[in-house]
């Protein structure tokens, strides 16, 4: 979910990181056994250990939120050091320097780390092959390995990784970067290997952040406040009456509105009593400002697309080309408010003491989490110990560390560690949410149905304008080199920021899940317009096979040609156009983003009103794939993100306070509304690119097309189910 | 108030006020954080274990509805994973963040006890009561099938 900027800083770290990491592997003075977990266990890197006997524990450096990077990142580790994957004990890190950048967002995890952790590996094996020739004192050229040993075949002599990894850690490092293997010869890459916790998982025993305790810990609930107010008062007496309530503590904003939230906390021995107490206060609250509202937001979003935006991008003569078409097609799409609610509430706990601090729980950014409860503690982000477990879900969320600034705030004022329990309630109406706004398309159709022209201005409510942080409030929003802007030769974007105290977020695949809504929806409408047949359509204006500049996160090149090929494959599969019958169609939809090019067929039917989702047909290229059991649970899961979000999602506030209230008012898909689910991962041996989050975004646009293609009704503001019916 | 429990085949005196849900009881007295808390007014399904036998919402049962029931916790399920469920889950790799997977498995264990072969829809029917956020649910119901054939075979 990193943008243009985060994007650049990130790749310059990571670079640093790569040749760190390769000294860091191999310099013989430091990788001593006394870094190693075991007396019997070599250390030859931050990343790996081997035992005596040969077992090899990785360490597996990134959150792991459900994207499956705890076992996909230490194969790409156990592929180069050439050892067996049931050999192999994944490790969770903590958060440390020594293992380079640690976050997961933006579907960056395999992408950036296809070659640094790769390259660890390689390293190591280096080692362990220099140390057995030196045993043996032969030529290290001449010796290979396989499956955790050393063999010298000239004169039939193996060593186990395990025999020789203490004289390993003690040796130096190879001069360069180490020829990484060739792709015919990965023995675990793209293979199918389950998620490596799940014995852990389904018997109960897999340690999730929520699950953190320690010795004389408090446990708080807070009240906080509606988005833009303040505490004026409040009344604890009841609540300090509550069996388990120790004390009372409010909380105060300092005026960063991604930091800890004003409110009043219930701090009590059980969670519990922490929530009945926190239930039991009162408190008067300031009026939220205007800008906290649903509806005068909308209202702002409209009065903006009557005017005119920042423009962002302006090919040709846009203007001239639209009263020149033979046809224009108009439409306003509107996107709401989304919340994330994964299935684990926000929680945070913090030990913050004079001169150092110690804190557990669920985040995306422990970097972010060490820097800012080290703001709050008066100490040095090194003095805080940032532990990390498996989390319930992310989705974007917990890029915010706003509940770990909170358990920072009140240890400090309590003097004990403090766990901070959101209950969903909290969770669904503090969130930071996918930004809500309105997008207007215009574009020309020439008489033989080419588009000549196209407009498009976005007016929304800009998670960088929330964040204050200086950067343009567009660049989060609206993508200059987002097709089809480029295979249109007269083309406008346009931008206009909306101001908000509403909390605002990256939600899973950021606003390409709502932008595609609208363009792919639009696209669908000229394919209508110009009475042709919709996939036809997109091949047609993509062109012929090209790469074009694109210097958004998941470039630096969008490729038409691998988009072309994803549609015609989907297309295929799924049975396209499809059989006419009552009630039922085909919908197509496609999306480029995080340098993954997909594309969906919905196969949806409409009953009384009730929108049925039958099957959904996915094309997908995203270069090499690393883990292919765990590639295509990223893109089913990504599809039902995108159903669930696209047939329920809204959040409405009025007056700074949300609407909705937790799983009841804010629907979810549930099982009998899943539909069954086709994929199709497209060979390649092109660099690895994300797959957290490209699949959410075409599901939207590929539904309403169905819809349109049952009912004739153009649904043009989200959630569907709600708006079919109105 | 000490009120008696029957947990995973143990006795525990436990004393919390009586509208304490099970749930925080289950998590937080006796130490047994494999029953999650999702949504606290029975809308997910995280928190679900058994009492004699049925699925049951910890997060909206106080400890003083329990009695002298059985509870069955995640953790009580099965000596080490060896339940057809858990170990369909397993072969289907079905869990993605994995938060919601107990109570998944709750709640597909009660199903198979008293429907070993289920339908589609009868799967619709038990497990709607239950949320993935990651989406998991063609692995669910491919697992649910899987754990019927082996049950059964």
């Amino acid at each position: 979910m990193a943008d243009t900027v985060d994007r650049r800083s990130f790749i310059r770290v990571v670079a640093t990181t790569t040749g760190a990491l390769a000294v860091g592997v191999l310099s013989a003075s430091d990788v001593a056994r006394a870094g190693s977990r075991h007396a019997s266990s070599a250390a030859l890197s931050a990343f790996i250990e081997i035992d005596t006997d040969g077992r090899v524990s990785i360490f597996a450096k990134n959150p792991e939120i459900g994207t499956g990077v705890k076992t996909s990142l230490p194969m790409l580790i156990a592929e180069e050091l050439d050892v067996d994957w049931r050999m192999v004990r994944v490790v969770q890190a903590d958060f440390a320097s020594k293992y380079g950048d640690q976050f997961t967002g933006g579907s960056t995890a395999i992408w950036d780390n296809f070659l640094p952790l790769r390259q660890a590996g390689a390293a190591a094996r280096y080692m362990l092959v220099a140390a057995a020739a030196t045993r043996w004192q032969v030529d290290a050229s001449d010796c290979t390995t396989a499956s955790g040993v050393v063999i010298h075949a000239a004169s039939q002599r193996r060593l186990a990784y395990g025999d020789i990894a203490g004289d390993a850690a003690r040796l130096t490092a190879p001069p360069t970067e180490l020829k990484l293997k060739d792709p015919s010869a990965f023995r675990i890459i793209g293979k199918r290997v389950p998620v490596v916790d799940a014995h852990e998982i389904i018997t109960g025993r897999a340690h999730y952040g929520l699950d953190a305790s320690v010795p004389n810990m408090l446990i708080a609930c807070i009240a906080r406040a509606p988005f833009g107010s303040k505490v004026v008062s409040f009344d604890a007496t009841a609540a300090r009456a509550v069996q388990g309530v120790v004390r009372v503590v409010q909380v105060t904003s300092t005026g960063d509105a991604s930091a800890q939230a004003e409110g009043v906390a219930v701090l009590a021995s059980t969670t519990w009593a922490a929530m009945k107490g926190r239930n039991a206060l009162r408190v008067t609250w300031s009026p939220a400002p205007d800008d906290a509202s649903s509806a005068t937001l909308e209202r702002r979003f409209r009065e903006a697309l009557a005017g005119t935006g920042t423009v962002i991008r302006n090919d040709g003569d846009v203007d001239n080309a639209l009263t020149s078409a033979a046809k224009v097609v108009e439409a306003v799409y509107e996107l709401p408010f989304l919340a994330h609610v994964p299935m684990e509430p926000m929680h945070y706990l913090a030990d913050v003491r004079a001169d150092r601090a110690e804190v557990w729980g669920s985040t995306q950014v422990p970097g972010n989490v060490a820097r800012r409860v080290a703001s709050i503690a008066g100490i040095k982000p090194s003095a805080v110990t940032v532990h990390m477990d498996r989390m319930g879900g992310g989705f974007g969320r917990r890029l915010a560390d706003d509940y770990a600034c909170e358990a920072a705030f009140l240890s400090k004022a309590a003097g004990c560690p403090v766990k901070v329990v959101w209950t969903r309630e909290d969770d669904v109406q503090h969130d930071f949410y996918r930004p809500a706004g309105h997008h207007r398309i215009r574009a020309g159709l020439s008489s033989n149905g080419r588009v000549t022209a196209w407009a498009q201005h976005l007016a929304n409510t800009s998670r960088y304008a929330f964040a204050q942080n200086g950067r343009p409030p567009e660049n989060s929003e609206l993508y200059p080199q987002d097709f089809p802007v480029g295979c249109v030769p007269n083309a406008r974007l346009e931008y206009s920021s909306v101001a908000t105290s509403i909390r605002i977020g990256a939600w899973r695949s950021t606003l390409h899940s709502a932008n595609a809504f609208a363009v792919e929806s639009f696209i669908d409408e000229l394919a209508h317009a110009a009475q042709r047949d919709p996939v036809q359509f997109r091949l047609e204006l993509l062109g012929d096979a090209r790469a074009m500049p694109y210097a958004d996160h998941g470039g630096p090149t969008f490729d038409t040609g691998r988009l072309a090929a994803v549609i015609t494959d989907a297309a295929q599969r799924s049975g396209w156009p499809g059989k006419k019958t009552a009630g039922r169609a085909l919908g197509f939809a496609s999306h480029f983003t995080f340098g993954t090019y997909v594309a969906l067929v919905a196969d949806v039917s409409v009953t009384r009103g009730m929108i049925k989702v039958h099957r959904v047909t996915a094309s997908v290229d995203c270069g090499t794939v690393v883990n292919a059991l765990g590639a295509e649970a990223q893109v089913q899961s990504g599809i039902m993100e995108g159903l669930s979000s696209a047939l329920f999602g809204e959040i409405l506030v009025d007056a700074g306070i949300v609407r909705q209230h937790n799983f009841n008012d804010y629907r979810l898909l549930r099982i009998d509304e899943a539909p069954a689910i086709d994929i199709r991962l497209i060979k390649s041996t092109s660099e690895p690119r994300g797959l957290g989050e490209p699949a959410v975004p075409p599901v939207a646009p590929a539904l309403a097309n169905a819809i349109y293609a049952i009912a004739g009704k153009r649904i043009r503001r989200l959630p569907l189910q709600k708006n079919l019916a109105l | 108030m000490a009120t008696l429990l029957h947990v995973n085949g143990k006795r525990h005196s436990v004393d919390v006020p009586a509208d304490t849900p099970l749930l925080w009881v289950l998590r937080e007295t006796l130490g047994l954080t494999g029953t999650k808390f999702g949504c606290g007014i029975a809308q997910c399904g995280a928190c679900t274990v058994h009492l004699n036998g049925v699925a049951t919402r910890a997060c909206v049962t106080p400890i003083a509805a329990v009695g002298t029931a059985a509870v069955t916790t995640i953790e009580g399920l099965s000596p080490n994973g060896a339940h057809p469920v858990q170990q369909a889950w397993i072969a289907e790799d079905v869990a993605q963040c994995g938060y919601c997977q107990a109570g998944q498995v709750m709640s597909a264990s009660a199903l198979l006890a008293r429907t070993p072969q289920p339908t589609d829809a009868e799967i619709d029917t038990a497990m709607r009561g239950n949320l993935c956020r990651c989406g998991t649910y063609v692995r669910i119901r491919a697992a649910i099938h899987r754990a019927a054939q082996a049950k059964h075979g």
